[in-house]
């Protein structure tokens, strides 16, 4: 029990030392990809130690509302990283039918996101608001018929107990959970903001969706918005490189191993994306996120039928 | 070996000849020669005085003889008819249609004939798409817009339906699945022995996709409409073809399916699909007529009627199917004269549309009077064989247990009669606008002498009935387990 | 084996769904060619035969090689434009594709409770018959159409192998030949169309009414 806790604790520690460093290691692959040099990986832990000494400053406009979504967007944030299971270890809160906690946890902190994006006011802003919150409702159900259908037909319902579910036994079974990692990869880029969903440099704001919600933010409460993004961008990493579960029960180190590698191969992989994927015109977003809903439901459609 | 030759290697062959060789002359001699060939092998199988010997995939039965019957005789006239045609400066541009005229007809019968003596569901499925590949360039000789479209439009739809055939003879396979047929070849008589076995879901949804499907080349309403503009754009001797024997291969699928269906518990089922077919068939025509402005358009559309006519005899049953018989081949007659001489018309007002052709009777009174009487004999009117068998099928009608049909039916046939006969007598009859008062003398010309010929047959078989039609038609009435 | 090909067959329905380019059509038929042939092929990998693999080479041949070659000259020559001119919006057809597919399966598994038949196979081919002809009705393209009709094509024979249905080799090569030879008349008559009418839209033909 004790050596649990350790290690959920462990877990979380990672998750707010590393997310930062991930971040840094896909625009590193991007940069090099787009034949630049490119910024160093540590990067993102400067940003964040410039943002975190400046002065924070709110429009005359907003409201207390503006004052506490930082805060609670890095706490609900953090929450979430501590059910997933980092290395393949047990997570710090972990009970049954916490996937569904999982997703509304960071359903919430969008929630206060868009909510305080509106509260200033400014019509950016607003527009930004708008957007996220129509992606958000294309974006959700993939989670739901992703980890969601594994969870359905495995009987399982913690997050932890769903990856550890998963094995390698039968051949459709495998392309399943293949599949499964497809969609949950074209959820990641969705909710992170990534290409080709959203640009992350983008500085027009007609094409900006998460980037413009912060556009007025500045010094702490920036630093905690971006140092989310960062956890949520890691978050959804950890989600995706715990497919790889089957192959790492021999042992913690190779699991660890598996992890670490799992971690960089992803970055790579991003970078690839963004680097050879334009973003797609506003309009066409829904369509990307149904076609993954899609396939989850086709996954789901064909598993449950071959048993 | 020697029918099997004849009936599918010698036009085959002749087709590749007509590749080689150009000169239209020569392809027209051997087109006909091979035709005539065909058309005596295939009166003598009918007669019962060859006995065939076919391999793997193709058998004979009454039914097969008696559509090939018809198609041979279709066939032969058109051909005959078809070097006059081509002779004829009809447009410019129909030029290089003209190059490819006996190479595809001939290609044609290849087809056809395949598909009328397949016993193999396959083998069937395969000739009959390969009958849609080859009239669909035929349809396109003019060269025009509209006839391109009309190409299109046949060629896509009817594509489609076949596909959808397919799938029905798949649903087929899978219903035989768990009984003494599965793993077998699909040989129609193996799943008339055993059909009871059959799977009645599946069965059911094969015959709805075979009937669909086949519909677009049938004709039958609602997948009309490309066998309607095809029909009516293709030159008039395609047309005659067309509507004398193509339809009726592909009736014959819908035919052979119905005839695994009928020992089954779903026999009424697939009786009231072909009614309904029938009824729609017969509304549409009934409907079209009204405003129809193209008499090609309007000999299409009496296909339609007379299509949804013989399946209508399929679904009632009992007379009503013999009826059904002696029409289909009365029918294929019938519109081989009436595309014929529309065919003529068109030549000499270089138009399809109604209102642009006037006196008729005046102007070409050869092919007025024949137009009249091909019309009327289309319509029924004794002594044409058409007469008898709608009398065969409304006594079927009204012997079974729906004798309401007669009513519905008969309401349709007087209206299709009525405007069909307005169309047809102001075409004849009406003078033109300015039009100087001149008795036109008309050359005597093969399609003259082809009309007169099968109006005459027309009429005398029906009188004469010949015992050979008769118990042939006897025959497969029997296969189809009707007694009478 | 079977249904991991499915599988795959069915993504690339998805990708033709949404996609909004003429040449992703092509592509998509090339990659449902192969995953047929391969599908043919499996059988061989434990009974090797010269003449039974024939018919998977000839598969392969005509719907992966020849006739999207064929279709991309026909978009090269005529100068095709690569969108495809959608009739309904894109995000109203992935639904009714979506809850077409799942009616589908549901439908297909009830039925599979009464006939033995391989599901997955079964209701993928049905789906890419039911796409084939939606995207024939939505889309205004007359290529696109062709690549509809080609679509529903791989569609019955998917369906076909999950019937176990076993036509004769002959009768497969020649439904192989017919399709064939149908894209091909499609390819000249839209040559014509192009010269005529000016427009590869199915709203350029409407000549022929009553």
């Amino acid at each position: 029990m004790g050596i649990e806790i350790l290690q959920g604790i462990i877990s979380i520690i990672v998750i707010l030392g590393v997310a930062p460093m991930f971040a840094g290691m896909v625009n590193k692959q991007k940069a090099i990809l787009t034949g630049r040099i490119g910024a160093p990986i540590w990067q993102p832990y400067y940003d964040l130690r410039r943002l975190f000494k400046k002065e924070t400053i709110n429009a005359a406009s907003s409201s207390f509302i503006s004052r506490i979504s930082p805060i609670l967007n890095l706490v609900t944030l953090i929450t979430a990283a501590a059910m997933l299971p980092v290395g393949f270890w047990k997570p710090l809160i972990s009970f049954n039918g916490d996937i569904i906690l999982f997703a509304y946890i960071l359903g919430l902190a969008r929630f206060f996101q868009i909510l305080a994006a509106m509260d200033i006011g400014s019509s950016f802003e607003g527009m930004g608001a708008a957007r996220e919150a129509t992606f958000a409702l294309f974006a959700e159900p993939i989670f739901f018929f992703t980890i969601g259908s594994i969870s359905f037909i495995s009987g399982l319902t913690s997050l932890y107990d769903i990856y550890h579910s998963i094995q390698l036994t039968n051949i459709s079974y495998e392309v399943f959970i293949v599949i499964c990692s497809i969609s949950v990869f074209m959820l990641a880029v969705t909710e992170c903001s990534r290409m080709p969903v959203d640009d992350p440099n983008t500085h027009l704001e007609l094409t900006m969706i998460h980037e413009v919600m912060i556009l007025d933010n500045s010094g702490f409460d920036l630093f905690l918005y971006q140092y989310s993004s960062y956890i949520k961008l890691f978050i959804y990493a950890v989600l995706e490189i715990s497919f790889f579960y089957p192959f790492s029960k021999q042992s913690y180190l190779l699991g660890i191993i598996i992890f670490i590698s799992g971690s960089v191969g992803l970055t790579f992989v991003l970078g690839i994306v963004e680097t050879i994927t334009s973003r797609y015109r506003m309009k066409n977003i829904p369509q990307y996120l149904l076609f993954a809903t899609a396939i989850g439901i086709l996954n789901l459609l064909i598993y449950t039928f071959t048993k | 070996m020697l029918e099997f030759s004849i009936f599918i290697l010698l036009p085959l062959l002749t087709a590749g000849f007509c590749y080689f060789v150009k000169d239209l002359r020569i392809q027209y001699s051997i087109s006909l020669a091979v035709a005539v060939l065909h058309l005596g092998l295939s009166l003598l199988v009918f007669l019962g005085l060859y006995h065939t010997q076919l391999p793997t995939f193709f058998s004979v039965d009454s039914l097969s003889k008696f559509f090939l019957l018809i198609l041979s005789n279709v066939y032969f006239w058109v051909v005959l008819v078809s070097f006059s045609y081509l002779k004829r400066p009809v447009m410019p541009k129909a030029e290089e249609g003209k190059k490819y005229y006996f190479l595809l007809i001939n290609f044609y019968l290849t087809a056809n004939s395949a598909a009328m003596l397949s016993n193999h569901f396959g083998m069937y499925w395969v000739a009959s798409e390969a009958t849609t590949l080859s009239v669909a360039p035929l349809i396109y000789f003019y060269r025009n817009e509209e006839s391109l479209e009309a190409m299109w439009k046949y060629l896509f739809l009817v594509s489609v339906g076949i596909a959808f055939a397919f799938i029905g003879i798949l649903l087929l396979t899978l219903s035989a699945k768990g009984t003494g047929l599965e793993g077998k070849q699909l040989f129609f008589w193996e799943f008339v022995r055993n059909a009871a076995q059959l799977n009645p879901i599946w069965l059911k949804a094969s015959f709805i996709f075979i009937f669909v499907g086949l519909s677009t080349k049938i004709g039958i309403a609602p997948m009309h409409s490309g066998d309607i503009d095809a029909t009516s754009n293709a030159p008039s001797p395609i047309a005659a073809l067309m509507s004398g024997s193509l339809r009726l291969t592909a009736l014959l699928g819908v035919m052979r399916i119905f005839l695994i269906i009928r020992p089954t518990t779903s026999y009424e089922f697939a009786k009231i699909l072909l009614i309904i077919g029938a009824l729609l068939s017969l509304f549409v025509a009934f409907v079209f007529m009204f405003k129809v402005n193209n008499y090609k358009r309007m000999l299409a559309y009496s296909s339609v009627e007379h299509l949804g006519l013989i399946s209508l005899g399929l679904g009632v049953g009992g007379l009503a199917f013999i009826g059904a018989m002696y029409h289909a081949f009365y029918n294929s007659i019938a519109k081989v004269i009436l595309f014929l001489t529309a065919g003529n018309i068109h030549r000499s007002y270089k138009s399809r549309e109604v209102g642009k052709v006037y006196s008729v009777l005046t102007r070409i009174p050869k092919t007025g009077w024949l137009f009249l009487l091909a019309f009327l004999a289309i319509s029924g009117i004794p002594p044409s064989g058409i007469f008898f068998s709608e009398i065969k099928i409304f006594e079927g009608i009204l012997f079974s247990d729906k004798p309401y049909l007669l009513a519905i039916v008969l309401f349709f046939l007087l209206f299709i009669f009525i405007n069909m006969g307005k169309i047809i007598f102001n075409m004849l009859y009406q003078k033109g606008k300015d039009e100087k008062p001149q008795t036109g003398t008309e050359k005597f010309e093969l399609t003259h002498f082809i009309s007169i010929v099968l109006l005459i047959l027309l009429a005398s078989v029906a009188i004469a009935s010949p015992e050979i039609l008769y118990k042939n038609i006897i025959s497969i009435t029997k296969d189809f387990g009707m007694n009478l | 084996m079977e249904n991991v090909l499915s599988i795959l067959f069915c993504l690339s329905l998805f990708y033709v769904v949404v996609t909004s380019r003429v040449k992703a059509y092509v592509t998509v038929l090339r990659v449902q060619g192969i995953i047929l042939a391969i599908l043919l092929m499996i059988p061989f990998i434990y009974h090797f035969s010269i003449f039974g693999i024939i018919l998977p080479a000839t598969l392969l041949l005509v719907k992966v090689f020849l006739i999207p070659r064929y279709i991309n000259k026909v978009i090269l020559d005529l100068d095709i434009k690569r969108r495809i001119e959608p009739t309904i919006q894109q995000m109203v057809f992935l639904p009714i594709v979506i809850a077409s597919m799942i009616v589908i399966f549901l439908a297909s598994n009830i039925l599979s409770k009464s006939t033995e038949l391989n599901v997955i196979p079964f209701a993928s081919g049905f789906s890419a018959i039911v796409i084939g002809i939606y995207i024939i009705m939505f889309r205004k393209k007359l290529i696109v159409h062709v690549c509809g009709f080609l679509i529903l094509e791989n569609g019955i024979f998917l369906f076909g192998t999950a019937v176990a249905s076993e036509l004769p080799m002959m009768i497969e090569l020649g439904t192989l030949l017919d399709v064939f030879v149908v894209v091909f008349l499609m390819g000249i008559a839209l040559n014509r169309i192009s010269n005529t009418f000016e427009g590869f839209e199915i709203t350029d033909l409407g000549r022929l009414k009553d």
